[in-house]
């Protein structure tokens, strides 16, 4: 209390605020550290780059707003409101006259840049909200600040300069690029000349069909043909569709080239997905069958714990040319064998998207009312009847989302085609191989903004499709009552699909620890532990190192991500949409165009990063900081806001209430997030493939390269010790948030 | 013996591990009667009323609806419909189609559906909301839509599972009053159930107290309150003061005061029941027993007043007109109402 008192009378007697506390913070930073740096080496500190030693820039705007914030404080030659105000604003300035001279001279930012210009943030943050601009105190002033910023430098700028560079090249803006891509056989194939059919007549062939089938849907709906304006407007655009479907649908069929590729496999693999994980979901739910259930628990732990193309190449050990299926079993011929290519990328992407689509879907399901099919049962309809008229309509919005997490997955993904993709090419791996194979940043460019065309389609459609049925359920009090088991026989449909599956799986990741003890997969079957001493010697130091660098990116990842949640959910300001379209992109950007975009934008000028660590843990961070943020959401909405006011009441600020209330009370989510972005860091691929040098290469990359190389017993080897240590730590969480749920429940939680 | 609508025989559910959540219950209830199970949470009044609509399977028992053993039927092939707590509407689904929902399943002709849809929905007053989505209508109107969704299936029995918990204290007084009086118009017969005492004695023919899995009183809701069969639904039926008296065949022996009474007991200790609006201050000359006023409270239609007595404290519902000058620490002496009080076995609990 006293030390409160004493404070208030020094900052009212000196004018020692918080935002020029922080500036002249920033001051002191900006005169001890030099604000630039040679080359890529954070250390050590090289005063040539200090503000003196430069030529002269917009950087003198930090002393010269400094002082100018402490004088307006202590003279108070304006009102109150007006120097919060203006304070803001030279704060900014001087900041934005930071960033302007690195960019302007490309001069790399140093200790000094970053931290004068975080400091000038926070004290602009806390300018303006100690005038309610922003509704909030201090803490979320400066919050609000600092998050704005780094989605805007680690998201938003990095996508924005993909746009750009494909289509400024040389100087001028064109869309050369474009016409030189679309027009290259790798982006669409159409007739080939080595094949006896005509693709080219085939699709055209579609397109009849496509229309005939569309017009006549049209008049089948109306039910008669008149000729009147109203009458045939429906008639053309029925038509017109079909054609375009049919289009579409010949060039995914005939066409080969990236973008039929790409789209044909999601077209299979976001509906397989989406079916196995809906059938798994309702089993999961309603079996009768308790072990069925319990083997269903583990499946959603599954998409988590495997790098997302380990799948693949454990498909090549049963389905490939030396397979134990189809060459020991089946005598399929190395050479005839179908797998690679469209089948083998669809297959393993349905395996891999089941678990994910389960997740969704068990959400939707069990947030549906019992009440509601008993209902219709006592209005005497059968089991199979409640499913189509209740369940089936209410689950759709889940469908639909489902569909479009896997959509999105399937065109993203990057390490299965690559595995498994054979002589055809995808969207994702082309922004790579352009990139890093044809050295072409405006080729890998234009890959990249279809790519970000095709996931903002998909987007906005499913938008549309969901906006329009989206009911909020009618309940007064959540009703009890157990969910109905499913018809028999259509459970037992299910439960046949799933002991398949199950079976297949199993045999996925035996046939990995299996391949890891053999000398060569197929050829010379004997046990040996080789492989496991070539990871050891290989392979350990660079998972080790994944390991570190996954564990720093976790920690700000579910930092930063649990302050958008809590800012997001809890305060209204200007940029709050800003926020969330940031975090939207991040997530639904495949990691490929995010890689490239990081090249684009760290690779020189003023924020050269590449080829640091440093550059690989913000990847990570931004990259799974979506997780963080969903997770902190889903534990914030489940604390009433009145505990919130209760703390604020008894004059704790917003920074105190976060770190004393919410959370102890979110332990459990943020734990759980924490775990969740540590793995992602583990599993991901796409997007760190493209920062990875030779002194700083990642387990999955490397796990990736010896795949491509065939070097498949060290990866099995490399990949059973991954996945047996993600397991366990899985495994930890679980137990962890038993614990911590019991004590949670007994703390006011809603 | 006119054939019940419903007769459960020996009725018995378990989940899991003992104690049964209903346990040998044994009712019959008449065509176009309201019965009302009651009691605190967790009785098995849901459970049961659940076994009766089919969602659950007795563990032990049978139940008959009409002259049908439906035991083991499941509920589409019932001549059942439930109004649910939440009310169970169909999201998806406008007004229309959710009250149409059975009679669709069942393949009811097109112009049969309209006619007895449209007849349902003016039925409950509200003819013409046809094509409101559910979500737009208020907790009332949700309320009733559930009703006529029961109602235009012209069930044998129509369930109801404390379908007022939702509302507010207001419209449950109406709603319940409508339940009612449609109930006696078209002749239904319906099961109720709830926690609500005053609720089961408002709208009852017969009200069933069950308390842990068994029937502990079947009754009028003039019975239970004036008779109540055990100090459980004294207590749950009501207010209920328990005093332990003297009891010798033809009066009660209460300190200096003698109250006489008509009950088939033997004469020995007994505990008496006193309901609160049976106390009033003694007049003048009159036998009574003497309290010290320990606390008031002034809740509208009259006035809450504690008494510490010898007996124990006694508590009074003394009308405002007569509440006028009372203090606390004052002494008075009261006398009870003959017709709000009864006695019970000393060892009755």
């Amino acid at each position: 209390m006293t030390f409160i008192t004493l404070r208030d009378s020094l900052t009212a007697h000196r004018g020692l605020t918080t935002p020029v506390v922080w500036a002249l913070v920033a001051l002191a930073l900006w005169l001890l550290l030099p604000l630039g740096r040679p080359g890529r080496a954070f250390f050590p500190l090289n005063y040539d780059f200090h503000a003196f030693a430069l030529p002269p820039g917009f950087y003198w705007l930090v002393p010269v707003a400094a002082v100018a914030i402490w004088l307006l404080q202590t003279t108070r030659l304006i009102s109150m409101d007006r120097i919060s105000d203006w304070q803001a604003a030279l704060a900014l300035s001087a900041a934005g006259g930071v960033i302007f001279f690195l960019f302007g001279t490309g001069t790399h930012f140093g200790w000094g840049a970053l931290g004068t210009v975080l400091a000038l943030l926070v004290s602009a943050g806390s300018a303006l909200s100690s005038n309610s601009r922003i509704r909030g105190d201090t803490f979320v002033g400066a919050s609000v600040f600092i998050a704005l910023v780094f989605v805007t430098v680690f998201i938003v700028f990095p996508l924005l300069l993909v746009l750009r560079t494909a289509v400024w090249i040389d100087g001028t803006l064109t869309l050369s690029q474009f016409a030189r891509t679309f027009a290259s056989p790798l982006f669409l194939f159409l007739d080939n000349p080595f094949t006896e059919i005509s693709e080219m007549g085939r699709v055209t062939t579609m397109i009849w069909i496509g229309a005939v089938t569309g017009a006549g849907l049209s008049v089948w709906r109306t039910g008669r043909i008149a000729l009147s304006w109203r009458m045939i407007r429906p008639i053309v655009i029925w038509t017109l569709s079909g054609m375009a479907i049919g289009w579409a649908l010949g060039i995914m069929i005939w066409g080969r080239g990236a973008l039929p590729s790409s789209l044909l496999v999601a077209c299979i693999a976001a509906p397989g997905g989406t079916a196995l994980g809906f059938a798994l979901a309702l089993l999961g739910q309603r079996t009768r069958s308790k072990p069925l259930r319990g083997m269903l628990s583990v499946v959603s732990v599954l998409p988590f714990i495997t790098p997302p193309f380990v799948i693949g190449f454990a498909i090549i050990f049963l389905l490939g040319r030396r397979g134990m299926v189809t060459y020991d079993l089946l005598g399929i011929s190395p050479i005839d064998n179908p797998l690679y290519g469209i089948p083998g990328v669809a297959l393993s992407q349905i395996l891999g998207l089941a678990p994910v689509a389960y997740l969704i879907l068990r959400g939707s399901l069990n947030g549906l009312n019992p009440a509601l099919e008993e209902a219709a049962r006592t209005l005497g309809a059968s089991r199979w009847r409640v499913f189509c008229d209740i369940t089936w309509p209410l689950v759709r919005p889940g469908i639909a989302a489902s569909m479009l997490l896997a959509t999105i997955e399937s065109i993203s993904d990057f390490g299965t085609p690559l595995v498994l993709g054979g002589d055809r090419n995808f969207l994702a791996t082309e922004v790579f191989l352009a990139l890093t194979g044809r050295y072409s940043q405006p080729e890998a460019a234009v890959y990249g903004t279809v790519l970000l065309a095709i996931v903002a389609l998909v987007f906005v459609g499913s938008r549309v499709v969901l906006g329009a049925q989206g009911f909020t359920t009618v309940t007064g009090k959540p009703a009890s009552g157990a969910f109905l088991p499913l018809p028999v026989w259509f459970e037992a449909i299910l439960t046949a699909v799933a002991l398949f599956w199950f079976v297949f799986i199993l045999a996925l990741y035996l046939t990995i620890f299996y391949g890891s003890f053999v000398q060569l997969w197929g050829i010379n079957n004997t046990l040996t532990f080789q492989h496991y001493r070539e990871f050891w010697q290989v392979g350990w130091p660079v998972l080790w190192y994944t390991i570190k660098l996954s564990a720093a990116s976790a920690v700000p990842a579910m930092m930063l991500g649990g302050l958008i949640a809590y800012l997001v959910t809890r305060h209204r300001f200007l940029g709050r949409s800003y926020l969330e379209l940031g975090s939207l992109l991040s997530f639904a950007t495949p990691g490929t165009v995010m890689g490239l975009a990081y090249i684009l934008a760290f690779n020189d000028g003023a924020l050269l990063m590449t080829g640091t660590s440093a550059v690989i843990v913000l990847a990570l961070v931004f990259r799974n900081m979506p997780v963080a943020i969903r997770a902190s959401m889903a534990g914030l909405s489940q604390i009433d806001r009145s505990l919130e006011e209760a703390s604020s009441t008894l004059k704790a600020g917003s920074g105190v209430t976060m770190v004393k209330v919410l959370a102890p009370l979110l332990l459990y989510p943020l734990l759980a997030g924490l775990i969740f972005a540590f793995v992602s860091a583990m599993t991901s691929v796409s997007q760190v493939i493209f920062l990875v040098g030779a002194g700083n290469n990642l387990a999955t990359v490397l796990l990736l390269s010896w795949v491509e190389q065939g070097r498949l017993g060290r990866a099995a080897a490399m990949a059973t010790v991954m996945i047996f240590g993600l397991l366990a730590l899985i495994l930890l969480l679980l137990v962890v948030s038993r614990r911590v749920d019991v004590r949670n429940s007994k703390k006011g939680m809603k | 013996m006119a054939a019940a609508a419903v007769s459960l025989n020996a009725l018995t559910k378990r989940f899991n591990a003992a104690p049964p959540s209903v346990n040998n219950i044994n009712l019959d209830i008449k065509p176009g009667t309201l019965v009302t199970l009651l009691g605190p949470s967790g009785c098995g009044k849901t459970t049961t009323l659940r076994m009766i609509a089919g969602l659950e399977i007795p563990s032990e028992g049978r139940i008959m609806i009409g002259d049908t053993d439906v035991t083991r039927m499941p509920p589409e092939r019932r001549d059942v419909t439930m109004v649910f707590q939440s009310y169970a509407l169909f999201p998806h689904m406008d007004v229309y189609s959710n009250v149409a929902y059975g009679l669709r399943v069942a393949r009811r002709p097109v112009a049969e559906v309209k006619e007895r849809v449209a007849e349902a929905l003016a039925l409950v007053g509200l003819g013409g909301f046809g094509d409101r989505r559910v979500d737009a209508l208020s907790g009332g109107q949700q309320q009733r839509v559930a009703l006529a969704r029961a109602l235009v299936m012209k069930p044998k029995v129509v369930l109801f599972d404390e379908p007022l918990s939702n509302l507010d204290a207001k419209l449950r007084r109406r709603v319940r009053g409508e339940i009612r009086a449609l109930q006696q118009r078209l002749g239904l017969t319906a099961v109720y159930v709830t926690h609500d005492q005053e609720e089961a004695l408002a709208i009852s023919d017969k009200v069933v107290v069950m308390n842990a899995g068994r029937i502990e009183q079947i009754g009028s809701p003039h019975d239970l309150y004036h008779r109540p069969a055990s100090l459980f639904v004294a207590d749950f039926v009501g207010r209920a003061n328990v005093l332990q008296a003297q009891w010798d065949g033809h009066a009660v022996q209460l300190g200096e005061m003698s109250l006489p009474m008509d009950s088939p007991l033997p004469a020995g200790p007994v505990q008496l029941i006193l309901r609160p609006e049976g106390v009033r201050l003694a007049r003048n000359g009159e036998a009574g027993l003497s309290g010290r006023i320990t606390d008031l409270a002034f809740v509208g239609g009259a006035t809450e007043v504690s008494f510490d007595t010898a007996l124990g404290q006694v508590e009074a519902a003394v009308l405002e007109t007569e509440a006028a000058g009372l203090c606390v620490g004052d002494t008075y002496r009261l006398a009870f109402d003959r017709s709000s009080t009864h006695i019970l076995p000393a060892n009755a609990v």
